[in-house]
């Protein structure tokens, strides 16, 4: 891919993710329609939109989980055109879903590993590192302040949803990712886990990673976020810097009430 | 009594996957010993552990098969259809060994067939291997007549090695058997192959997430269902050297039944391949201390029904306790 344009060539030096014109269709639904998206290096970007406005798309768009049906990506500086969600991971893009960040009955460490298996040589065979493993992830998610951590075979079935969360981050910051995408991370949260898994995102950003928070809590994301991006109906609808908004005024646009 | 020991010794003996079949396995024995001092001999545990091994270098496979999520019902057809071929092959004056590999070729093909149909056409396994175990048990039904077919060759040392005796009355499958367990109880637990059929079972929109090639994996594991089967029904092969066209009718169901007796989760995502040995080694128990016992051969399969129930509710409860 060939960029002539300086300016653009500046967008995407400029940029840690530079999206433009993204159309993602599911058959004959269109799910993405022609959204452009950016996030700065180490900045922390809320996504918000209501439930089927395209934030998860779009997330999904960037690592590689879904494939674009037209429009360009480029990650740290390059054209990335990841073909699965492992170049992405490979490329520094950690991702914790909602709903698919850990299989259930696997146990902390190997979800932790899942993908990236530490292995060791075993006569002619090379046999999975589980004691590496399991002192790597022990380590990690005490660093982000997972406590009563249980034995590192437990299944992660027993964990909190905050902790689950703090499994991706540790993952995250272990893997040296220079993109965490958390996808509604304080989703069915306490307020004490929420509070935790907020402060991982602000630590986040000043270890100099850039994050992208998607949210519909406004409240919730404010506090950290620098920029907020709203999508309605797969389209863009605002752009707004967090010192030009406040919670109130972001509702609103969510909503579909405001436009800025 | 430090009542919190004893707990920690109850959860760490629930850790091991197998402990609820293995439990089963002691009772049922004991049960049979009780019943029949011909039970508890060097030749009947010979004789069972000859039975059990067929069936369960299947079960091994299905079990591999079930913890990424997906059923082979094809596999007693496959049993068949290998030696058959073998057979046929072997009768026009081919080595037995070519044979041999020709036929675990096919299998495998049969194993690629299913997994390439489950997940490029996005059809239920359930639904698309019932449709393969018709379709080639029909295949043997009409190449065979119905008829079984016998290895007219003289080479005997190869079919021997497969299925034949060995010493102490032993019979070679059971080293096939012994060796499959092994070599896949460590693929599934110490590779990173094997971590990623749980996470496959477990969660494919996760594993597909972290990167793995989901349909890779079920694919592989489709294929060594299928190879395994054949492997099983050569080693019939080798105890006969002749092959019944009907043989191997019902074992899927059998191989299944021992998979989840062995604690395998029907939905994906856990087992283990030692409990599919355990499994089929139960089943083989339960038909020999039922005839030991005097019990009409008609209740040997409502005894596995009942066996079958028992040990998934047992199964259940202990997997919610260690994995919630």
């Amino acid at each position: 891919m060939i960029v002539n344009n300086p300016e653009k060539i500046k967008l995407i030096k400029d940029n840690l993710v530079y999206m433009e014109d993204i159309v993602v269709k599911f058959g004959k639904v269109v799910a993405l329609n022609g959204v452009n998206f950016r996030v700065g290096k180490n900045e922390v970007v809320g996504l918000l939109g209501d439930n089927g406005a395209g934030k998860s798309t779009l997330i999904k768009s960037l690592n590689g989980y879904h494939r674009i049906s037209a429009g360009n990506i480029y990650f740290d500086g390059k054209h990335a055109d990841f073909t699965s969600p492992k170049d992405a991971r490979d490329a520094g893009i950690e991702t914790a879903y909602q709903d698919l960040a850990l299989v259930n009955l696997m146990s902390i460490s190997r979800n932790f590993f899942l993908g990236r298996e530490l292995q060791r040589n075993f006569l002619f065979m090379k046999l999975l590192d589980m004691r590496r493993m399991d002192e790597i992830a022990a380590r990690s998610l005490k660093e982000v302040g997972l406590r009563n951590i249980r034995a590192m075979h437990e299944t992660v079935n027993f964990l909190s949803g905050g902790e689950r969360q703090a499994i991706a981050i540790g993952r995250a910051n272990f893997f040296g990712a220079k993109l965490l995408i958390l996808d509604e991370p304080t989703a069915a949260l306490s307020v004490t886990e929420t509070e935790w898994v907020l402060r991982l995102v602000k630590e986040a950003k000043e270890s100099g990673l850039a994050v992208i928070l998607i949210s519909h809590n406004a409240y919730e994301v404010f506090g950290v976020a620098d920029r907020f991006v709203v999508l309605q109906h797969g389209e863009n609808y605002a752009d707004i810097k967090k010192e030009e908004t406040n919670p109130e005024e972001l509702i609103e646009v969510i909503a579909g009430r405001i436009k800025k | 009594m430090n009542s919190g020991r004893w707990k920690k010794i109850l959860d760490r003996m629930l850790r091991v996957r197998v402990f609820g079949a293995f439990t089963g396995l002691i009772l049922i024995m004991l049960i049979f010993t009780i019943l029949s001092d011909k039970f508890f001999t060097w030749d009947n545990f010979i004789s069972i552990f000859t039975t059990s091994s067929e069936l369960g270098i299947i079960a091994i496979g299905t079990c591999f098969l079930m913890i990424a999520g997906e059923f082979d019902l094809s596999v007693g057809s496959v049993f068949a259809v290998a030696p058959m071929l073998g057979a046929l092959i072997a009768n026009t004056g081919v080595p037995m060994a070519i044979a041999f590999i020709t036929s675990m070729v096919a299998a495998g093909l049969i194993g690629l067939l299913n997994g390439i149909i489950v997940t490029e056409a996005k059809i239920p396994s359930f639904i698309a291997t019932l449709g393969s175990m018709m379709f080639f048990r029909g295949v043997l039904l009409a190449v065979s007549g119905g008829f079984p077919i016998d290895y007219f060759g003289e080479e005997t040392g190869f079919l021997n090695a497969l299925g034949g005796k060995i010493f102490f009355g032993m019979r070679a499958s059971g080293i096939w058997f012994v060796l499959a367990t092994i070599i896949f109880s460590i693929i599934l637990n110490q590779t990173r192959y094997g971590n990623h059929v749980f996470a496959v079972g477990g969660n494919a929109g996760t594993a597909k997430a972290v990167g793995i090639n989901v349909k890779r994996v079920k694919i592989i594991n489709f294929i060594i269902a299928a190879v395994l089967a054949g492997l099983a029904g050569f080693t019939m092969f080798g105890r006969f050297h002749s092959i019944d066209p009907t043989a191997g009718q019902l074992l899927e169901l059998e191989a299944i039944a021992s998979s989840v007796i062995g604690g395998a989760l029907l939905t994906g995502g856990y087992g283990s391949i030692a409990g599919a040995f355990i499994g089929a080694f139960l089943i083989g128990v339960l038909r020999s201390g039922l005839i030991l016992v005097g019990a009409p051969a008609y209740w040997y399969q409502a005894f596995i029904g009942v066996i079958l129930v028992i040990s998934v509710i047992f199964n259940t409860k202990i997997r919610k306790a260690v994995a919630g």
